[in-house]
């Protein structure tokens, strides 16, 4: 009883603040500045911006330089760079929720990621449209036309056509290899299937691994079914089976083929040796130190490991091979853009605007493609020295898709690289991969 | 009147505490249950959906399996942890030369953060360029090599390890204040009894720490099973789910998939099965008190 005397009313205070905790209506105001006069109304003020470099990169200093810039263009600015990126997310996000967002922030927007346009949905993100349409004071021409047409669909909202993100880098996902090995060996950077599993013989046959991947994250390992997928299904087939739920991964032969030759690899002891228990950043530096000769990751690969590239080491890219016969698309390549949003509820709209203008500028693209190696959408931005190559990718490229059909931030999640990662690790093979994962969708899509 | 005067006294001492229990347990907890009952979207809305959370949860095989790795987890650990940090205890116990050298040694791990361990682990590990592989080869032990972290028969064991080696020390400390609580009149008289070292520390020791044992196991198993750092770190709950254990798995489900509901519904469904099996092995653990 005097126990009770004192946990009635303390539970029943829980209780009242578990009542008054979230709740949260999800309204905010989308009441940004006059598009046509907005650069008048920049005025200096605090702002938080989310960034993607870390701590100690050259990244993060070419942000630095441009934070300082703008602090000294419109006294009583000051900018505070908040990293936002991975781990950091889920907490960035919580503010989001609690209405203390960033007032610029990273991953918020991605058009052909439903589970990332809720926040455009929900209007918790400035529509950049408007001011994207205004022509820029520097170049005279609209802000928008900075930006290649083939990363629009990224940007643009399907449900309302806003523009809920700018991007300030586009991420492929390429083949590199080892420019200087393959000229070593006479081998032909890999252009098709049989060019792939060619150089896996003579790479072998010279005693290296043909191709480093790291066994303890299971998206990378699962982006060798992605890309097979897309040459043997095609985009659009496979996104609305893996993540879509319309329709089975059995109705499509296409799925099948793609693991069996992701089996023949495996078969033939195409991956690193001890890829199983290596992590990915041991799996792209001992494909820096020419343990391995080829690795299928994002751009982002080479300002990841720029501390680890010896100066002598020659690199090189090409698209992920064509599948002769393949029902896919064979000229699509997958990518990922880093886009910039702008909170609604941002206390200086004008100034977040500015950010997001100054860092997609062709200057600040140039600088950050040239000393940090960045692939960028923005039109007139050269290619990354440091990925030879890269321009070529993008010229001959027939369209860009996301990268993962969304599988990452779905419940398909659970489903899909597991059983991958189960494939390559040799627990099973092609037709039983198939199976489980067909179960596993059934059982998360419903259908 | 002494009674009420007292109690008068007594509410303002416990104040403080309450309101700490009550702000950092209570409230989360009633507040993790409301959740549970919840179906949330990214941005933070949510509506009630009644039980289907928990009818989701038993359904769930990725959370059975979380669960059955959990268990696991703690049987491994805690059978690589007790006849470790009890015969450490028992040896800083005899008063060893260089004894504080040797406590230092144990609980030197304690104070570095996990993750800085797990990454470090995580390298040691590593098929061909860690510790492990090539001192085995170098041993002639080749055939003991393994992929570790990427072995679904050994990852488990591996991150195991890697949190008991991490953690032992405090454990060590908990134990060896036991074996000093030991009545030294009573130990001596198995002495003069002529019970050798090994007779007295299996007939009189371990059955007069029993009670200790028992909180301790039912500290490692509240602990374990709410392990997270590690596993998410080291292995990520791979490969394909050996080692992805509630921790992992509700972390998933609420921070990349925004289902907080769901999760908040695995949190409290693991909170219960914690507060039945700690009850079990308390009662198992239970029995009448040692009189000396």
């Amino acid at each position: 009883m005097k126990t009770m005397r004192f946990v009635v009313p303390l539970a029943a205070g829980c209780l009242a603040l578990a009542a008054c905790g979230g709740g949260d209506d999800g309204d905010t105001t989308d009441a940004g500045p006059d598009a046509a006069s907005w650069h008048e109304e920049i005025e200096g003020s605090p702002l938080e911006v989310g960034v993607l470099s870390a701590e100690g990169t050259p990244g993060l200093a070419i942000l630095q330089e441009l934070a300082d810039g703008l602090e000294a263009d419109y006294d009583g600015t000051e900018v505070t760079l908040t990293f936002a990126n991975t781990d950091a997310r889920p907490g960035i996000e919580q503010r989001w929720r609690s209405g203390d967002p960033l007032d610029v922030d990273y991953g918020m927007f991605d058009g052909t990621n439903p589970a990332l346009t809720v926040w455009a949905d929900d209007g918790a993100l400035l529509d950049l449209r408007p001011y994207l349409e205004q022509n820029d004071p520097e170049t005279g021409a609209p802000w928008l036309d900075r930006f290649s047409p083939t990363v629009r669909e990224f940007m643009e909202n399907p449900s309302d056509g806003g523009i809920y993100g700018v991007p300030s880098e586009l991420s492929l996902h390429v083949l590199f290899y080892n420019a200087g090995l393959f000229t070593e060996l006479g081998i032909e950077p890999p252009r098709t299937w049989d060019d792939l599993l060619a150089a896996n013989t003579a790479l072998k046959a010279a005693g290296v691994d043909p191709i480093a991947v790291t066994g303890l994250f299971e998206p990378y390992m699962g982006m060798w079914s992605d890309h097979l997928w897309l040459r043997t299904v095609g985009y659009d087939t496979a996104r609305a089976v893996l993540t879509g739920g319309e329709g089975h991964i059995t109705d499509d032969p296409g799925f099948l083929e793609g693991l069996e030759m992701l089996q023949q690899l495996r078969d033939d002891d195409a991956f690193l040796t001890g890829f199983e228990g290596t992590d990915f950043t041991a799996a792209q530096a001992q494909f820096f130190q020419g343990d391995a000769g080829m690795i299928l990751m994002g751009t982002w690969l080479v300002s990841e490991m720029a501390d680890v590239i010896p100066a002598d080491f020659e690199l090189g890219v090409v698209p992920f091979p064509t599948v002769e016969g393949g029902a896919g698309d064979q000229g699509a390549v997958m990518a990922a853009l880093q886009e910039i949003s702008v909170a609604a509820e941002s206390e200086n709209i004008p100034l977040a605007l500015e950010w997001a203008r100054r860092l997609t500028s062709v200057e600040t693209q140039t600088r950050r493609a040239q000393e940090i190696g960045e692939v960028s959408a923005v039109v007139g931005v050269p290619s990354p020295p440091g990925i030879p190559g890269i321009d070529q990718v993008v010229a001959e490229a027939d369209s860009l898709e996301p990268r993962d059909y969304g599988i990452t931030t779905s419940p398909a999640n659970e489903v899909v690289y597991p059983e991958i990662a189960r494939l390559l690790f040799g627990e099973q093979d092609a037709q039983q991969t198939l199976e489980r994962v067909d179960e596993g969708l059934r059982r998360v899509h419903g259908n | 009147m002494h009674r009420s005067a007292q109690r008068r006294i007594i509410i303002p001492f416990l104040l403080p505490a309450l309101l700490l229990l009550g702000v950092f347990f209570l409230y989360p907890l009633v507040r993790t249950v409301d959740i549970s009952f919840t179906e949330w979207t990214r941005t933070g809305s949510y509506s009630y959906v009644g039980v289907e959370n928990y009818t989701r949860v038993v359904d769930d095989p990725g959370y059975l399996n979380a669960l059955k790795n959990a268990f696991l987890f703690t049987l491994v650990g805690g059978c690589m942890l007790f006849p470790v940090a009890i015969a450490i205890a028992w040896a800083l116990n005899q008063r060893v030369h260089g004894e504080r050298f040797f406590r230092f040694v144990v609980f030197a791990p304690v104070v570095l953060s996990a993750a800085v361990v797990a990454l470090m682990w995580k390298f040691v590990y590593h098929p061909t360029l860690g510790l492990i592989n090539p001192a085995l080869e170098g041993l002639g032990l080749g055939a003991l090599a393994r992929t570790w972290l990427g072995d679904a028969s050994t990852a488990l064991p591996a991150v195991a390890f890697v949190t008991v080696w991490h953690g032992i020390g405090i454990w060590v400390v908990l134990l060896s204040a036991g074996f000093e609580r030991l009545p030294p009149d009573v130990l001596e008289a198995g002495r003069i009894d002529g019970a050798g070292e090994w007779r007295l520390f299996r007939s009189v020791m371990l059955p007069m720490l029993r009670d200790l044992f028992r909180i301790l196991v039912v500290l490692w198993i509240v602990q374990s099973m709410q392990a997270f750092a590690f596993v998410f770190i080291m292995t990520g709950g791979g490969p394909f789910g050996s080692t992805d254990i509630v921790g992992t798995l509700m972390y998933r489900v609420a921070f990349e998939r925004s289902e907080f509901g769901y999760a908040a519904a695995m949190g409290v469904v693991l909170v219960v099965i914690m507060l039945i099996v700690a009850q079990i092995v308390n009662k198992v653990m239970k029995r009448d008190e040692l009189q000396y």
